[in-house]
């Protein structure tokens, strides 16, 4: 049988350029992060400042909602990559159209995402315990992790295929991915005691809706606040998919270096 | 030579050009024959790379137009990208083995699992890459690198093949075979635009040669055709059995009658007799017969005679003219308006 085309390119995705190392490694990370991070500063972060919870509890959301970022980063580079190797100039002289291979690219994306999700999951539960977690609350974590990757996937292809140069394109990365996770509620929350300035850059970052609605579905909590993040990243993502498309249609081929 | 209405590509008066008024391409009008190959030839900077990937859907046509496979190049798109093989001149590869790069790249198009598996065995054999079938990418030679950008491409079916420059890089012997190979495709149908800088590569293989030069089209024929026309002159040397004495030789020259000029170290009035006469002629099939009567007429004995060829250097020497020279010290400069296209259009422009 033959796939569709989109499907051939993220099968394609899958088998070329990623490694197992690096694909231990970004998943591997946050786990460490939840198990370490979370186990250590459980004893020295009182829970009156994660909304009664114990830190690891606090974190575990937080990490699910990293991994739109793993996604998106995935997506960047294997874009990245296509670019530097020359085979997205080769693909588009095949038998695909320049929307089929951001489609693939984006399904990549979520489909990293949401493998991402489940470690998350599986990792933090012990950690979470399930109870408040409700069929819409998954869903909803579901989709707010699809909505960030496909906005953290539009951004750094956007980016991707406006560089030229691979230096420049893995500083911006990591600075971005630096960024965008320490200032957001990942890893601790907007109270009465931030300071202004950085409580306004927390809620200009799409992580931090994404963080606080998994930490609203994980609470079973899902209210207004909720359906107001999960549509400010509707629109963000939209925003970004709408910046890859344009960025593709003008895309230079050609070498870099 | 193919019938004329079987052409599988036509382009009439085509052209790219990456500024306003700025051109890499231009007027660019040929055809292709089912089956035939044709070559492009011409120095760094010429259009050849731009007009491989204007064919090929990778640049867009800013001027003229094309047919190809009875698609309109401008909006053939997929459906006429899916009858097409390329193979560019920047190396693609995915970070796989060598043998899953060719499955994986045939599964992209689409080929049977069972169909790819024995194409790729196939093509490992014939490119001569049995010995690097598990190695990665980075761990080949430049010219299995580029063995297997060729084999890979042949992994799909395909009516037109691109190819450019494909055999930089390999042994003469691995260019041999691949270009056995191709010429064996031709002639069961596969028509081949083919890029090269070997000229005698492309003597043996295509069928009819373009020649361009700063993104125009010079000449389009067959290669004999092109070396009759623009080869040049031929050297024809002869040795004799005794000395021809100097007023033989001048005799010789005057009798020639712009048949011919002879070569300066056998002039008339030499210091020495010697046992050569050369002279350079364009026309040497009429002037065989008549040199053949001259000696026969002077007593003298042939100890031997050589006719040089005229080749598709000389021809392509000939058409691009000396002053070449002076025009690519002048374009190869960073702010000339080929590197200007390089940058624009994302391209090697050869």
């Amino acid at each position: 049988m033959r796939l569709p085309p989109v499907l051939r390119l993220v099968v394609r995705n899958f088998t070329s350029n990623l490694d197992p190392i690096s694909i231990t490694i970004r998943f591997g990370q946050p786990v460490v992060t939840i198990v370490v991070l979370g186990t250590m500063f459980s004893s020295i972060i009182s829970s009156s400042v994660t909304n009664g919870t114990s830190y690891t509890a606090f974190l575990v959301p937080g990490m699910v909602a990293f991994q739109m970022i793993t996604g998106g980063v995935i997506s960047g580079n294997l874009f990245w990559l296509d670019r530097r190797w020359a085979m997205t100039e080769q693909i588009f002289s095949g038998p695909f159209l320049r929307s089929e291979y951001l489609g693939g690219l984006v399904l990549t994306t979520l489909l990293f995402s949401l493998v991402g999700v489940g470690v998350m999951m599986l990792v933090g539960l012990p950690f979470i315990g399930i109870a408040a977690l409700s069929p819409l609350g998954v869903g909803t974590v579901l989709l707010t992790v699809a909505l960030g990757s496909i906005f953290f996937a539009g951004l750094l292809i956007t980016l991707g295929t406006r560089l030229r140069s691979a230096n420049a394109y893995f500083s911006i990365q990591s600075f971005l991915q630096l960024f965008v996770i320490f200032l957001s509620t990942v890893y601790y929350p907007i109270s009465a005691s931030t300071p202004k300035v950085l409580a306004v850059i927390f809620y200009g970052n799409p992580l931090t809706y994404a963080a606080n609605t998994i930490r609203d579905a994980f609470a079973g909590t899902l209210g207004g606040s909720a359906l107001e993040g999960l549509g400010i990243l509707a629109a963000l993502a939209l925003v970004m998919f709408v910046a890859a498309v344009g960025a593709f249609r003008t895309l230079e081929l050609g070498p870099i270096q | 030579m193919p019938p004329p209405n079987d052409l599988v590509l036509e382009s009439r008066d085509l052209g790219y050009s990456y500024a306003p008024g700025r051109f890499a391409i231009r007027h660019l009008s040929l055809g292709l024959h089912r089956g035939e190959v044709l070559g492009l030839l011409g120095r760094n900077g010429a259009g050849k790379t731009t007009t491989v990937r204007l064919l090929t859907t990778l640049l867009p046509p800013t001027e003229g137009t094309a047919t190809i496979l009875g698609y309109d190049l401008r909006t053939g798109g997929r459906a006429l990208r899916s009858r097409l093989g390329v193979v560019l001149q920047s190396e693609s590869l995915d970070f796989v083995s060598l043998e899953r790069n060719l499955t994986l790249y045939a599964f992209l198009w689409g080929v049977p699992r069972e169909v790819a598996k024995s194409r790729a065995e196939e093509m490992i054999e014939l490119f001569e890459l049995d010995h690097a079938r598990k190695r990665k990418p980075w761990a080949l030679s430049g010219g299995e690198r580029r063995r297997f950008q060729v084999a890979r491409e042949l992994m799909h079916e395909m009516e037109i093949l691109f190819l450019d420059e494909p055999t930089v890089g390999l042994d003469a012997i691995s260019r041999r075979r691949i270009l056995r190979y191709l010429r064996e495709r031709a002639k069961q149908g596969l028509s081949i635009v083919f890029t090269t800088h070997i000229l005698h590569e492309a003597d043996l293989l295509c069928d009819r040669i373009a020649i361009l030069h700063l993104g125009r089209l010079l000449a389009l024929d067959t290669a004999e055709s092109l070396k009759l026309r623009y080869g040049g002159n031929r050297e024809v040397s002869m040795v004799f059995t005794t000395p021809v004495p100097p007023p033989l030789r001048a005799e010789f020259a005057s009798a020639l009658h712009g048949r011919g000029a002879v070569l300066l170290d056998a002039e008339p009035g030499a210091a020495e007799a010697t046992n050569r006469l050369a002279l350079r002629a364009e026309h040497t099939e009429e002037l065989l017969p008549w040199l053949s009567q001259w000696v026969q007429a002077h007593s003298l004995e042939f100890e031997r005679m050589s006719v040089e060829e005229a080749t598709l250097e000389g021809a392509f020497l000939g058409m691009i003219g000396e002053d070449a020279a002076e025009e690519d010290s002048r374009t190869s400069r960073d702010d000339s308006p080929e590197r200007e296209a390089l940058r624009q259009t994302g391209g090697e422009l050869t």
